[in-house]
């Protein structure tokens, strides 16, 4: 039996503990905000955080999240309290298919967090390892952006 | 919900998520001349298919269309609210589903709005109309003194009555009356609003929106346990070590084909990959006889055909100049595989699909299954951007065999993106040979286009074909193999699609296909079909014309071109990007980094939307790598409906386009695809994302056009361009990879 927290609710699962999280939230505990994308830590569709910072959930084994939060999409922010950055989504219209979107906001909440001034070119670098095929990114890019100067 | 009760749409919730989509960008709603009746409405020709009115008195449209990301949702929901003077809100969007919707085929080819929309506008226009006429009667006035409001019938002396209290007068089954007059399009109203999309938000939050969010009770999980080649033959396997992997419960074999059912997904999978990994198979011969592609392509026979001709032998022509340029596969590449849910009760079989036609799946579904197609049901739900015919249609396949052991509980089918890579179609490897002749000024005195190239369309359903385009049925005991492929006619052409020249100037033209019907990899449609390459072949031809003449590639092209609309995004994007055209220098001395500015130009499938691409670049020259700098777009798409849908869709084509150019190429090895996965199949990264800009010339007074695959190929050319005008070398072949550039500028 692991325990957790996910979205600040204390969680117990009965799953092999080397079980990675993604199959957990989506299937065991019913989350739809991270994706399964590539299942081996180069598309982001994934994304959760971790204590705060971004990890790849198809490669963290549910044993390492025990006792720590985790926070997914649904957790971030909600359409009564949006996060900055969901709402700069929405304002941006920065989505095609949506698949990507998880990771994309994930991603994104936790690179500018703290920080007003980021660069573009380190929104580009910090945003590497996420992947969009509908062709999106100068969208995201653009929503990351003014979440951050809005101090996200 | 008990294991094996009925599921639903409404139960799923996936009936409010379809009523919740609205994207959009453009439509096609001219009035037509009575009498024109859309080939839809022919297909489809029942009121109550298209439009209802529920007994509490909401409007419900239903299209045959599916939402893949690209807006055609809103375009619909805007259609109907602009014909029914209805808040677009209020309305309830249902998509396809073989037992309730339209049938439309397939949705693809930028065609949806142009013919389904059309038909739903149609049967909009006759509900509004008789729901008029209706109160007219009873208040014993004249609909033409009658007005709406938000779905409410004023009388000129203030009466009121609903749409839903009319409606409840009237019998709605019946076919529409084609005779009913249309609003006119281009006065204000839902067409021409940019609707912000309602799908968005549950997209932006994690809420249930994709067929892989579907859980209903007591589901399992399937999984296909995969051969080594394509050509492969199962010999064993150890059944009973299969059953006692942790999680499964049933094993499933017809044939070569072999997956599992189990409780949880990862175990499902897990199962699978060992599974197949113990199993003893007997691989075929090796994939292209163990040549290269582009060998074989040339050695094997081909269908030859001439498409186009223009009247006359070549004149006046000094030189001839001849290219050949390749293209490798190109993957479809989706973030998520794909999915499927399917569930048999009774004898009766329910699918989930994401897939582009769920008719068309249907009828495939039924051949490779051996039973009558009224006994399946296939409900759409979105899936991961597809952008053509990926695994969508095989998964469902897939999860149809492995349900039919699940004892009436439904089964769940992700692939792994492995699996997707591998197996799915690809987009086909493609030879383009042109030669043009050149007169004494350096202007073309003929122009010929030659495309070699194996099926873009492997569809499934296929018309009268009988065969099954469904991956895992021609691995099944009693296979049902593929249809013999054919190439489709221009206009629209699919291996030769844009093959035409855009330059009708050019005299002495002639376009001629060499179509190869058996891919020894499997290919089909992936966004724009042969377009892209075939316009950014005669983009790249153009260009080096230009080049070989000492013009600047502008007025070299503005002195071919007749058709006014292609001059003018030319022009749109060349003031867009501040650039100054000169001619091309060719073959200067190469320094460390060349930057370069180059032009792409095309009018998707020769009928569609009209776009102008200009790309800088700058080209490291030791490395051979490309960086793209810059894009500016301009495009003309007639009368725009919703200027940020279009900007979406033209953008995120540059972005695709950009990736396909420069990186984009699949390899095998004797028996499979073996780039399957992100870093043996790269696509574009966000640092390597050029900056990008569009404008749109906006004709509100021209039909609107196709416009969601318009801007890839004259993207590619821009780039392609843009290469050789910065280091004077032309790169004959896509994508421009480092080594493929860095031994072109050695050559
Ligand atoms: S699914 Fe985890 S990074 Fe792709
Ligand atoms: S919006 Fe489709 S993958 Fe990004």
């Amino acid at each position: 039996m692991a325990r957790l927290t996910v979205n600040g609710r204390g969680v117990e699962v009965d799953v092999d503990p080397s079980t990675p999280l993604i199959y957990v939230l989506r299937n065991d505990l019913a989350l739809n905000g991270p994706k399964l994308g590539c299942g081996r830590a180069q598309c982001g569709a994934c994304t959760v955080h971790l204590d705060g910072q971004a990890i790849r959930s198809c490669q963290l084994p549910l044993g390492e999240a025990e006792g720590r939060q985790v926070t997914t999409l649904e957790g971030l922010g909600t359409p009564e309290r949006p996060h900055p950055l969901q709402e700069a989504f929405l304002a941006e219209q920065a989505a095609q298919c949506g698949y990507c979107t998880n990771g994309m906001i994930m991603q994104g909440a936790a690179l500018i967090q703290d920080q007003p001034g980021i660069t573009e070119a380190e929104v580009l670098e910090g945003m590497r390892g996420n992947l969009c095929r509908c062709g999106t990114q100068p969208r995201v890019v653009r929503a990351v952006m003014s979440a951050a100067r809005k101090g996200a | 919900m008990s294991a094996s009760a009925s599921l639903t749409r409404r139960g799923f919730g996936l009936g409010v998520v379809a009523a919740g989509l609205a994207i959009g960008f453009r439509l096609d709603a001219p009035a037509r001349a009575a009498g024109e009746v859309t080939p839809m409405l022919l297909a489809n020709p029942k009121l109550d298919t298209w439009v209802r009115v529920t007994p509490d008195g909401r409007v419900s449209v239903t299209t045959g269309r599916v939402e893949l990301g690209q807006g055609v949702l809103t375009a619909m929901r805007q259609i109907a609210a602009h014909e029914l003077d209805i808040d677009p809100a209020a309305l309830e969007v249902l998509s396809a589903d073989t037992a309730a919707s339209p049938n439309e085929g397939f949705t693809a080819g930028s065609m949806s709005v142009r013919y389904g929309g059309e038909a739903l506008g149609m049967a909009c226009a006759d509900l509004r109309a008789t729901l008029l006429r209706v109160a007219a009667e009873a208040w014993g006035s004249e609909p033409g003194r009658l007005t709406v409001e938000g779905g409410v019938i004023h009388g000129a002396d203030g009466r009121r009555m609903t749409y839903g209290d009319a409606a409840s007068r009237v019998s709605l089954v019946r076919p529409v009356d084609t005779g009913a007059r249309r609003k006119d399009p281009t006065k204000a109203g839902p067409i021409g609003a940019s609707l912000p999309r309602t799908d968005l938000p549950a997209k932006v939050f994690g809420q249930q929106v994709f067929i892989h969010d579907l859980r209903p009770e007591g589901m399992l999980f399937g999984a296909v346990a995969r051969p080594p080649g394509y050509a492969a033959r199962l010999i064993s396997f150890d059944e009973a070590a299969a059953r006692a992997m942790p999680g499964v419960v049933e094993v499933v074999r017809d044939g070569s084909f072999l997956g599992v059912l189990a409780r949880r997904e990862e175990q499902a999978r897990e199962a699978a990959s060992r599974i197949a990994e113990a199993a003893t198979w007997e691989n075929g011969p090796p994939l292209f006889g163990g040549a290269g592609v582009f060998d074989y392509m040339k050695g094997v026979p081909a269908e030859e055909k001439v498409l186009h001709r223009t009247a006359g032998e070549a004149q006046g022509a000094v030189r001839l100049h001849r290219a050949e340029y390749r293209r490798g596969f190109q993957a479809h590449a989706s973030i998520g595989a794909s999915c499927a849910l399917a569930q048999w009760e009774g004898g009766k079989l329910t699918v989930w699909s994401h897939c582009q036609g769920p008719f068309p799946l249907r009828t495939d579904l039924a051949r490779a299954l051996r039973v009558e197609e009224g006994s399946i049901r296939v409900i759409h739900a979105q899936g991961s951007g597809c952008y053509g015919h990926n695994g969508a249609d095989d998964v469902a396949l897939d999860a149809a065999l492995l349900a039919r052991a699940a004892g009436g509980r439904p089964v769940r089918v992700q692939w792994t993106h492995e699996e997707e890579m591998a197996w799915e179609p690809w987009s086909s490897a493609m030879i383009v040979r042109m030669e043009a002749g050149i007169g004494g000024d350096g202007t073309p005195t003929s122009w010929s286009h030659d495309v070699r190239s194996f099926s873009h369309n492997t569809r499934p359903g296929q018309p009268g074909a009988g065969g099954c385009n469904l991956r895992s049925a021609w691995y099944l005991e009693n296979p049902v193999a593929p249809p013999v492929s054919t190439d489709a006619p221009l206009p629209a052409g699919a291996a030769a699609r844009n093959a035409v020249p855009i330059y009708a100037g050019i005299p002495n033209q002639r376009i001629s296909s060499h179509f190869l019907p058996e891919a020894p990899i499997r290919t089909s449609a992936l966004r724009t079909l042969g377009g892209y390459f075939n316009a950014l072949c005669g983009d790249l031809f153009i260009e080096e014309l230009a080049a070989l003449a000492g013009k600047d590639p502008v007025s070299y092209r503005l002195a071919n071109l007749t058709d006014p609309r292609l001059a003018e995004v030319l022009h749109r994007a060349v003031r867009l990007s501040g650039w100054t055209p000169e001619a091309v220098r060719l073959a200067p001395a190469l320094e460390p980094v060349m930057t370069g500015t180059g032009l792409g130009l095309s009018r998707y499938k020769n009928t569609d939307c009209y776009v102008a691409v200009v790309a800088r670049v700058e080209v490291d020259t030791r490395s051979g790598e490309v960086r793209p700098l810059a894009l500016w777009a301009a495009v003309d798409a007639g009368r725009v409906v919703n200027p940020d849908g279009l900007r979406n869709q033209v953008e995120g084509g540059m972005v695709q386009s950009t990736s396909w150019t420069l990186m984009e190429e699949g390899h095998w090895n004797a028996h499979r695809i073996v780039s399957d996965n992100y870093a043996d199949y790269p696509i574009l990264e966000f640092p390597g994302l050029p900056r990008i800009e569009s404008a749109i010339v906006d004709r509100p007074d021209q039909p609107p056009l196709g416009a969601g695959e318009g801007s890839q190929a004259p993207t590619g050319a821009a780039i392609a361009n843009a290469v050789l005008a910065a280091t004077g070398r032309r790169v004959p072949e896509i994508p421009l990879t480092p080594e493929r550039v860095r031994a072109a500028l050695l050559a």
